[in-house]
């Protein structure tokens, strides 16, 4: 009589499925993280301690002012997930090396703040955050956000600067070997290539990073440079140097992509990837800024809902 | 141990086997199936229990009594068999009714065949007369392995149901869907190859496969496990007694209404406490609370899954990483609607296509804050439905 021996426990119920991928939040911010890191330690081999301490400040005043702001705002605390600090650390690394650390500190709390509390916490934003509060510190203190003026202690040049205002001569000299191991002036991070490829190819690797958008934000970059160059070759630089000077790569990999601003079918995300890379040459080449890279992310981010309304009909739809 | 490869198709180890007869049943009935039978009953082993208020030849079926013995108790969901009592001292033991086998099926063919398979205890509400017939030969989820284990040990019960369907339906063409790379034919049937990972497998996505047009009108699909079942009513010629239920790598034919725990103690498969235990698969199972439930005849797994294998589902804010939009196979934004039923916008919803949903699950499948998508989906659309069905009576009233 086996079945009237059955005991009274309760077993857990659910809705289907019971199965999950295993992918977190809190797993996809690690593993940015650690795609950061190769990064992270360049800069502090080019810069020494300023860039840890310009990381340091941004990584802590993003976390714990996410924190006081989720308090005010009666929200669970989601500091362990990490997005903070991953948001600060990306903000870290379009600054200069040398940022006096109250900016850091007004910029990585901005980078929150207007970045991402304003608009309900991590994943409702429809701008960039890091990209949201370098914008917001070029435009209040250029003097300090200027990477030649910063950084004069080196004894190097900023290659889009040179560029902007010597024009193409003055980067001729300029090899893309040395622009992807970061041997000139530059972001602290961003001016890293070689350590920001590896790090988002670590991210491709892993599948917490599709390649639509890095893959077509590239292309396009390297498109319209090209354009320009055979337009004429003795104005404007080569699409090469573009590729790998400035933020390009880490616009590409790390800015671009951004879960929430990013539009999320195939066909949009190329054109918006497309469109990003058109829009950051055009910047360059014309604007008043040297790199345009976050400005370009900034105004293709408020493109994306637009981008995003070119839809597949749905299945069996007619 | 289980992996989250959705890859469905297997290299089969065992055989398909039986399950010992319980000494107490508890067999499913549906809202539409209305008991026959009292309390205290004495019931015959494919004896009529419970049947369905309708004259048409495409329903659900009847339900039988699948061990000898006396009706207990009659639930709303269900209705237990239990053993037969002991003959009292002087009396002679109350002796069962047992079916005859019927033997008109062989020459009976359209909606009388139909209609006979239904007494019989056959769904047939998949079917429809003159229609392409597809059979989903694709193993429905991953870690369940019926339907290739049925094509691999059953061709013979599959032959009679296709023979059987052949007359009852006289569908216009007959094509089996199975994995690539699987040599695998059947009777009667064109072999298309289609993959294996889920949601592929799906019925919806098979018929793309198998037609290259999605949700064509005049195609029926069924699956190997509905097909078994024609085949096995065809060759005993009795009632539908039991269902093919894979238990992790074995698979056992076991009597409808045989509860869980039975079935577990069969398989000698290791559970805790803190489980969550399902019927069919992972994907779209559904999870039992308690292990007296008896196994319904289109049952197709016992999954098993382990406390903590899986991040929670939590009711976490989306964060448009549109990692969903990407898995779901109907192409539309389960993120976005799922928004939407979550502050009950739901004619929203319907203007974003929600009823184009297959309920796969796979959204939620892959959800990296662990929202329960598929979830809000479904609760969008019972809105819906119920909305629907309101209005309709309205307009009925006036």
């Amino acid at each position: 009589m086996a079945s009237q021996e059955i005991s009274k426990s309760m077993y857990t119920v659910t809705s289907a499925p019971l199965w999950h991928c295993g992918k977190t939040l809190q797993k996809t911010m690690l593993h940015t993280l650690l795609a950061l890191l190769p990064a992270a330690a360049m800069a502090v081999y080019r810069f020494g301690y300023d860039a840890v301490e310009v990381m340091a400040w941004a990584g802590l005043a993003a976390v714990i002012t996410e924190a006081a702001v989720q308090k005010l705002m009666d929200q669970a605390p989601t500091s362990d997930d990490f997005s903070a600090l991953v948001d600060g650390l990306l903000f870290a690394f379009l600054l200069p090396a040398t940022a006096p650390w109250w900016m850091v500190i007004v910029g990585a709390a901005l980078t929150i703040i207007l970045g991402r509390m304003v608009f309900g916490g991590y994943g409702g934003s429809p701008v960039c955050a890091p990209a949201v509060g370098w914008a917001v510190l070029s435009i209040s203190w250029p003097d300090f956000m200027d990477l030649n003026g910063m950084l004069l202690n080196w004894d190097l040049v900023e290659p889009l600067s040179e560029l902007k205002y010597f024009g193409t001569a003055a980067i001729a000299d300029i090899k893309p070997v040395s622009l992807l191991l970061g041997e000139n002036l530059g972001a602290l991070g961003a001016s890293q290539g070689l350590m920001i490829l590896i790090g988002g190819l670590y991210l491709l690797g892993r599948g917490q990073l599709r390649w639509f958008i890095p893959v077509s934000f590239l292309v396009g970059v390297f498109l319209t440079a090209l354009l320009y160059n055979l337009i004429d070759p003795q104005l404007y630089a080569s699409p090469v140097f573009h590729l790998l000077s400035g933020s390009t790569l880490m616009a590409a990999f790390f800015l671009m992509p951004y879960s929430s601003s990013s539009p999320v079918w195939r066909v949009p995300m190329l054109i918006y990837g497309l469109l990003g890379g058109a829009l950051m040459i055009i910047i360059r080449t014309y604007g008043v800024y040297p790199d345009g890279a976050p400005f370009a992310v900034l105004l293709l981010n408020l493109c994306t809902p637009l981008i995003d309304l070119i839809q597949p009909k749905p299945f069996g739809g007619r | 141990m289980m992996k989250t490869s959705l890859k469905t198709s297997v290299e089969l180890k065992g055989t398909l086997q039986d399950a010992p007869v319980p000494a107490l049943v508890r067999i499913p009935i549906q809202k539409n199936q209305k008991p026959v039978v009292k309390k205290k009953q004495i019931v015959g082993r494919g004896q009529v229990v419970a049947e369905t208020k309708c004259i048409s030849a495409f329903c659900t079926g009847y339900v039988h009594a699948t061990i000898d013995g006396m009706v207990e108790d009659i639930l709303p969901n269900a209705i237990v068999v239990g053993p037969l009592p002991a003959p009292k001292e002087g009396e002679d033991p109350q002796m069962p009714v047992r079916p005859e086998p019927c033997a008109e099926l062989d020459s009976l063919s359209g909606e009388d065949l139909c209609r006979k398979l239904l007494e019989l205890g056959i769904d047939t509400n998949k079917f429809h007369p003159s229609r392409t017939l597809i059979i989903n030969g694709l193993n429905p989820e991953p870690g369940v392995v019926v339907s290739e284990q049925l094509l691999k040990d059953a061709q013979k019960t599959l032959e009679v149901g296709v023979r059987i369907l052949e007359r009852a339906v006289k569908p216009g063409t007959v094509k089996i869907v199975v994995a690539e790379g699987k040599n695998i034919t059947l009777y009667g049937c064109t072999t298309v190859h289609a993959s294996d990972v889920y949601p592929a497998t799906i019925d919806p996505l098979v018929v793309l496969t198998a037609t290259g047009v999605e949700r064509p009108d005049n195609v029926d699909i069924i699956s190997v496990s509905d097909l078994y079942r024609v085949g096995r009513v065809g060759e005993t010629k009795l009632p539908l007694l039991d269902a093919v239920v894979g238990v992790g790598e074995s698979v056992y034919r076991v009597l409808t209404g045989t509860p869980v725990q039975d079935l577990l103690n069969v398989a000698g498969v290791p559970y805790g406490a803190d489980w969550k235990i399902a019927l069919d698969g992972p994907m779209r199972g559904e999870a039992i609370c308690d292990l007296t439930v008896g196994i319904p005849e289109n049952c197709t797994a016992i999954t098993l899954v382990p406390a903590d294998q899986f991040p929670e589902v939590q009711p976490n804010p989306c964060i448009n990483c549109g990692e969903c939009v990407l898995a779901c196979p109907a192409r539309v934004q389960p993120g976005m609607l799922s928004r939407y039923a979550e502050f009950t916008l739901f004619e929203a919803t319907r203007s974003r296509h929600v009823d184009a949903c297959m309920e796969c699950g796979m959204c939620t499948f892959v959800c990296p804050v662990n929202r329960p998508v598929m979830q809000f989906l479904k609760l969008a659309k019972q809105h819906l439905a119920a909305q629907d069905e309101f209005t309709a009576s309205c307009r009925l009233q006036s």
